[in-house]
């Protein structure tokens, strides 16, 4: 469970082959009890638990809706039937749901529905997205799949596996190849299927200190963290973010961070494509931070003119002397 | 929930839903949020002068009233409702990385 009672739900993604269900079969025999599975395929390999739904992807764009505005009526009836069957004492009391999506599935609109649909979102809460990616075979569908590009960058945690037959060299590369598209990922290295404590539903989206930035760029995303010199303006942040959202959304692929906003703890921004996830508001401040950042991955945009506009934003806001600077 | 289609699903926009449980348990919640919609207010309207748009809080402060200067209005909900009847108003996008914009609010004189 989620503070506020809510399940937890972590999304396990990656491409064919990369590994999702070893780790998930490992995750289950630790910490099964209480854990319900959602799979979209048959994989190689079977999951063996008592606590197993089937699901046939079946995906609905609202209409005028973009992209990342699929809504997933196959998790909405999964999960809607767990929690009934839950209720009538059917199932055990359900503490978390690990959703395992297909290899070419964007798990952005599972995150979609989880946070829209009336029901729903009182009951199941966004844990982290854990993705899983082949240390044989990451540079090259990392370079030809933009379903595997898209997984990463909405990726919470990802998860190195095979790395017993990939080379040193090659594992180092994949961890340059994850930082390059989202330095806001935590990044563990996998052998023989262990590493599986990335399903537990703990903070693992939340991150203390900003990460350092890649040491060569990607040619298409560019990322960058700012930092600030004074608590920001809520109101006027929710402006800004609302309106370069509705301008640039298309080209905003993630934004992450830990916001100092004048109050005791600071409030952790998820944003993953448009879907922002609702700010969480800690109580205080993880014991690794290092004052408030916020880190943003785009397409196109040049990160000083996303620094250059927040700090306009914020100072006709009212907070005159705030700055915002790049990090190094 | 969805800022760039403005698809509504939840009550409350997530900008406008951030409130310390402490204060809300202490009886608090109202007058903070009715700050935060009036700091809120007063920037949109900053930026919306830019494109000849005005923008005000109904009577109850839950919703807001964007207008043009021809006199034509329209009431929306939230935030994420307000860009998109903007920028029809405007017959432009509404860009907060547009430097002309960026001049204006640097330039701003204080109401």
């Amino acid at each position: 469970m989620t503070s506020g009672g809510r399940r937890a739900v972590t999304v396990l993604s990656g491409f064919l082959g990369s590994g999702k269900t070893t780790l998930l079969r490992r995750y289950l025999a630790g910490h099964g009890a209480g854990v319900a599975v959602i799979i979209n395929e048959f994989g190689a390999i079977g999951v063996d638990h008592h606590l197993v739904r089937m699901v046939e992807e079946q995906s609905v764009l609202l209409q005028g809706g973009c992209v990342c505005c699929t809504r997933r009526e196959d998790l909405v009836r999964t999960l809607r039937d767990l929690l009934d069957q839950e209720n009538s004492g059917k199932l055990p009391p359900i503490s978390q749901v690990v959703i395992e999506t297909s290899g070419i599935a964007d798990p952005v609109p599972v995150l979609f529905t989880l946070g829209t649909d009336p029901v729903l979102q009182h009951q199941f809460a966004p844990a982290a997205v854990v993705v899983t990616l082949d240390a044989l075979n990451a540079a090259a569908q990392i370079e030809r799949q933009p379903e595997v590009r898209k997984q990463i960058i909405a990726a919470d945690w990802v998860v190195v596996t095979k790395t017993d037959l990939a080379p040193f060299e090659a594992v180092s590369r994949c961890r340059m190849r994850v930082r390059q598209l989202n330095p806001t990922a935590r990044i563990t290295v996998s052998r023989l299927g262990d590493g599986s404590d990335a399903l537990a539903p703990t903070r693992g989206a939340v991150r203390g200190l900003p990460p350092e930035a890649p040491a060569a760029p990607h040619s298409e995303v560019q990322s960058t963290a700012l930092g600030f010199n004074a608590p920001l303006d809520w109101p006027a942040f929710g402006v800004w973010l609302g309106m370069l959202l509705q301008a640039r959304g298309p080209d905003v692929l993630r934004i992450k961070g830990l916001l100092d906003i004048g109050d005791a703890g600071p409030v952790v921004m998820n944003v993953a494509q448009h879907v922002v996830h609702p700010p969480e508001h800690l109580a205080a401040w993880p014991a690794d931070a290092d004052g408030s950042y916020l880190v943003f991955i785009t397409r196109g945009i040049d990160p000083a003119r996303i620094a250059d506009s927040l700090e306009t934003f914020q100072r006709a806001g009212g907070r005159a002397d705030l700055s915002v600077r790049e990090l190094a | 929930m969805c800022v760039l289609c403005s698809q509504m699903f939840t009550e409350i926009h997530w900008s406008e839903r951030l409130l310390d449980p402490e204060t809300v348990s202490q009886g608090a919640g109202e007058t903070i949020r009715r700050q935060s919609r009036h700091g809120r207010t007063r920037l949109l309207g900053k930026v919306l002068a830019h494109y000849s748009l005005d923008v005000s809080d109904d009577w109850s402060a839950m919703n807001y009233v964007v207008g043009n200067r021809k006199g034509k209005q329209q009431v929306v909900g939230s935030v994420a409702e307000l860009w998109q009847a903007a920028a029809k108003m405007a017959g432009r996008p509404l860009d907060p990385l547009d430097p002309a914009l960026l001049q204006r609010l640097r330039t701003e004189p204080e109401a």
